[in-house]
């Protein structure tokens, strides 16, 4: 399979990335060649893979949920402590006036 | 003769040493070795020698913890409260947590001195600790060599009695794979055995947090130490292991059913293929049964693998925007300009990649051919372990095909890399727990690592093999001159 330059720049949309010119190209020699390898799982297993078709069907049980009880959190300035200039906020650049 | 936990016990207990004077024997070898090892990314000294001073005061009220007073090092991807956590990413720079990771509250509840932060790959992505974006680790029995990674600089500072001890994380290998290039022991617990709360997400249905230590004793004291059920982390399992596991070790191997897979030795460097096979004589000679076993959904378990951890790591990575916390770019034109740019510029390459891979085989039209049935297989591939398991107490292979690469090798493409991961991936597919302890050297000098698989939450059997084989090999590898002489 070849993924084609459109691609990638479709899926670095999705991903909340982009990419120059040149990196662009370099990615996409090399992704072609990670996705080759991702298709080895077309491969057959010895036996079949008839076996393997109840995956999803493992629910988790609600009684294996903890209860839905409001605890004690961290204080709101601790958990913005990293915000830079954090003033009760989250703060950007004005970028439309 | 590098530091064990059990002896540095007995000399705190006796008062030969005193915990602060301990703690500054490894900052003098911290500040000597590490502008050229790079094993630490954030020192914390002064916070080191308060903890000291605390440790000695609960040395001298008697009853104190094992660990109490023992120099030890964070990965640094393991949140502590106050102190810088980067995953050696820019995007990261400078982001200081608000609480402590489960396994670092624990273990300062038991009096350990934290001496700093270890040097990794990019959010625990690579095998060579070179993606970091601090400069890659070296490896210190030959600096010319990589660490492995992802837990490189947890593996060096051990390696080089920088620390008696680190924690490291493991996703694919990245506990055992460093382990074996330099020369340490590396425990990757079960799934679920050690919480993850506070431990910074790559793949989280297979990321599991792990000693790396000079012993097999050691790896016992620390996973005692840190395993247990945590309501933070709902993937966490309270299981009642008994007693102590490091009181239990000092077993033979008479009578244990040794499982080897031809599946794991093939394309292995012949040097660590004959390594192994010696290893597996020493365990036949003292009464193990070998049981030849065939695993063959393991040839797909690596691209399995990557498929799983990348597409969870594309999830896990998306909370990065810029506006929380970390790396945010000073220039751009809009909210949604603001996070691309900062994405793009705050992740490396390999962090990069995976985070497309992951976004392509989540996407429509690709989910089912790739995600889904990367989950069936690794269905397949539990089946076949635990019907391995009942005929078998443990299976013993290489942990991996290759001894350290060469620093800035540029011969390899990335599949090469991810390759290199073959006979570790299998473990946190299964979620199952493995050891890599020393075995021997190659033609070079570099070390070659041997992997000890077990069962779900039978850490005691695999810690007991790996046990016998330390205490019966006789020395296997040549030893570190270097590092805080104590």
């Amino acid at each position: 399979m070849t993924i084609s330059k459109t691609e990638i720049e479709k899926l670095a949309k999705l991903a909340k990335l982009r990419f120059s010119d040149e990196e662009l190209e370099r990615f996409t020699a090399e992704f072609d060649e990670i996705i080759a390898f991702a298709d080895t799982i077309n491969q057959s297993i010895e036996g079949g893979t008839e076996q393997i078709r109840n995956v999803g069907a493992r629910m988790v049980s609600f009684d294996d949920l903890r209860p839905d009880e409001v605890v004690p959190s961290l204080p709101n300035e601790k958990i913005l402590s990293n915000v830079e200039g954090y003033n009760g906020f989250f703060s950007v650049e004005r970028s439309k006036k | 003769m590098r530091a064990r936990i059990s002896e540095l016990a007995k000399r705190l207990r006796s008062r030969e040493i005193s915990a602060v004077e301990l703690t500054k024997a490894y900052i003098d070898a911290i500040e000597k070795l590490n502008p050229t090892l790079n094993a630490y990314v954030h020192l914390t000294f002064d916070t080191a020698l308060k903890a000291a001073e605390q440790a000695d005061q609960m040395l001298k009220e008697g009853d104190a913890p094992l660990l109490c007073g023992i120099p030890m090092a964070l990965k640094d991807n393991i949140c502590t409260d106050g102190l810088a956590t980067t995953c050696c990413s820019k995007i990261l720079k400078g982001f200081k947590p608000y609480y402590d990771a489960t396994v670092w509250e624990k273990l300062k509840a038991h009096g350990a001195v934290l001496l700093g932060k270890t040097n990794m790959d990019e959010f625990a992505m690579g095998s060579t600790s070179e993606t970091s974006c601090y400069g890659a680790p070296l490896n210190p029995r030959n600096t010319n060599y990589v660490t492995g990674g992802s837990s490189g600089g947890s593996a060096a500072a051990v390696c080089a009695n920088l620390a008696v001890y680190s924690l490291g994380s493991d996703t694919g290998g990245s506990i055992r794979q460093p382990a074996s290039f330099c020369g340490v022991v590396g425990l990757k617990p079960t799934y679920g055995a050690v919480s993850r709360y506070g431990l910074i997400a790559y793949g989280s249905s297979l990321d599991q947090i792990g000693p790396l230590t000079n012993s097999v004793m050691d790896a016992a004291i620390v996973f005692d130490a840190i395993k247990g059920g945590d309501k933070r982390d709902q993937t966490s399992v309270d299981y009642d292991y008994g007693s102590s596991l490091a009181e239990c070790l000092g077993r033979d191997v008479k009578g244990m059913r040794i499982g080897v897979a031809e599946e794991f030795f093939s394309g292995i460097n012949a040097e660590i293929k004959s390594k192994i096979e010696e290893a597996i004589k020493l365990f036949e000679r003292n009464g193990a049964v070998i049981e030849n076993i065939r695993l063959p959904a393991l040839k797909l378990a690596l691209p399995v693998y990557y498929i799983i951890a990348c597409a969870e790591a594309s999830s896990n990575l998306g909370r990065y925007d810029g506006i929380r916390y970390g790396y945010r770019i000073s220039s751009y034109t809009s909210i949604e300009d603001m996070i691309v740019k900062t994405r793009s510029e705050g992740f490396g390459d390999e962090v990069k990649r995976r985070i497309m891979l992951g976004t392509y085989v989540l996407s429509s039209g690709y989910y089912d051919a790739y995600y889904k049935k990367a989950c069936l297989i690794r269905e397949e591939i539990n089946r076949e372990f635990d019907a391995v398991f009942e005929k078998c107490d443990v299976l013993v292979a290489p942990t991996a095909p290759n001894t350290a690469f060469p620093l800035n090798y540029k011969g390899a493409s990335p599949v090469e890399i991810y390759l290199s991961d073959i006979c570790t991936v299998p473990v946190n597919i299964a979620g199952v727990p493995a050891i890599s302890v020393p075995c021997g050297e190659d033609a070079r000098g570099l070390p070659i690592g041997m992997q000890i698989i077990g069962k779900r939450f039978d850490e005691a059997t695999v810690l007991q093999v790996a046990h016998f084989y330390e205490q019966s090999a006789g020395k296997v590898i040549g030893d570190y001159e270097g590092g805080a002489g104590i």
